[in-house]
């Protein structure tokens, strides 16, 4: 089906760039199709109005941060008794900086906060989002949690977030080696020039 | 007792009523106010303490049990709740969230490492979470401390 489905998303929308993506040799999992991130709103119209496969509803966005890109994965369905068929659309973003994509709050309402929620952990930006804020952390908060450069804060509201005298020794050596950590990557990231 | 007459401190008499009418305010953060709520259900039945009619305005209520995880956006919250109460006050602080991040206080980039860095806290119950005879352990301290307590001699008598 999927051969099938991207060869038609690739006929009927100019510049999706649609391809499979198969689960490796040996490894457990569904096949994806990723397409360009400029085209995934029209992508979607044509997979929700497309009248073989018609996606009615979208069951979940979520992202994934590679480092080299991120990943915004939409895992679409319909819930016919007769055929039931889900599917999972991914594109990926380059742009570290300042990630943009459309929203498809104007193809399913159930987009909203799971494009907010996608915002809130890895500061996607999505354009044409009825109502773009945080979800879950606070309004005022500094950065995107599920990055892999994320760094906590030190201080929220005049409130310590690792408060120096509530951290055992074996804690703080964990705290230093996330430091660590958190300087390797970002040296590494500079090096691929990111 | 002869003739219907009853003699007893004016603090101690206070202080009995105080400690056998303390109620909570209806007020639960995670996992930890499952445990609250069963407390406070029939098998346990906080109300033979005095203690289970859940206040459902902070102005109300004299004992804020803090049952669960107080994340940093939470913690404004409970900041401002704890100042709405009216004096005398008393904060429960169950669980090892409240007590001091519990299971997050290692990576929990935005849980409180404990309710003590906002309020302050007379009676600390540990568990995750901890059993409703724990949390009754817990109201009983706080009783006993309530029972200790001299109010009027600290308050209005010094400083009159
Ligand atoms: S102490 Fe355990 S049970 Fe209580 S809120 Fe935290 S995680 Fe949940």
């Amino acid at each position: 089906m999927l051969s099938e489905l991207s060869s038609l998303i690739n006929s009927k929308v100019p510049n999706a760039k649609a391809e499979v993506i198969n689960p490796e040799e040996g490894s457990l999992g569904e096949g994806s199709i990723l397409v360009a991130p400029e085209s995934i709103y029209a992508v979607c119209e044509f997979l929700k109005t497309n009248d073989k496969y018609s996606f009615n509803a979208l069951q979940v966005i979520s992202g994934v941060d590679y480092l080299e890109c991120i990943e915004v994965n939409y895992m679409l369905g319909n819930f016919d008794v007769n055929n039931p068929r889900q599917l999972i659309l991914k594109t990926k973003l380059t742009d570290r900086v300042n990630p943009r994509l459309d929203s498809v709050c104007g193809l399913w309402h159930a987009a909203n906060y799971q494009e907010r929620e996608c915002y809130d952990m890895l500061g996607v930006t999505f354009n044409n989002h009825p109502d773009h804020r945080r979800i879950l952390c606070p309004d005022d908060w500094e950065g995107f949690p599920l990055r892999k450069d994320y760094m906590t804060q030190k201080y929220y509201r005049d409130m310590e977030v690792f408060p120096d005298d509530k951290m055992n020794y074996e804690e703080r050596e964990f705290i230093v080696r996330q430091k660590q950590m958190e300087e390797d990557l970002k040296k590494r990231m500079l090096e691929r020039g990111m | 007792m002869q003739d219907g007459i009853v003699l007893a401190k004016a603090d101690e008499l206070l202080n009995w009523g105080r400690k056998n009418s303390l109620w909570p305010m209806t007020f639960g953060l995670a996992c930890c106010a499952i445990e609250m709520m069963a407390t406070g259900a029939s098998k346990y039945d906080l109300e033979r303490f005095g203690c289970g009619a859940f206040m459902a305005t902070p102005r109300r209520a004299d004992l804020m049990i803090v049952a669960g995880t107080v994340t940093l956006k939470m913690a404004t919250r409970v900041k401002v709740l704890y100042e709405q109460m009216a004096e005398p006050k008393y904060v429960i602080s169950m669980g090892s969230c409240a007590n001091k991040g519990g299971p997050y206080w290692q990576h929990g980039y935005h849980v409180l490492k404990g309710v003590d860095e906002v309020v302050p806290v007379d009676v600390y119950v540990p568990g995750c979470p901890p059993r409703p005879e724990a949390l009754i352990e817990g109201i009983m301290t706080l009783q006993k401390k309530m029972a200790s307590e001299r109010l009027l001699a600290d308050k209005w008598v010094k400083n009159a």
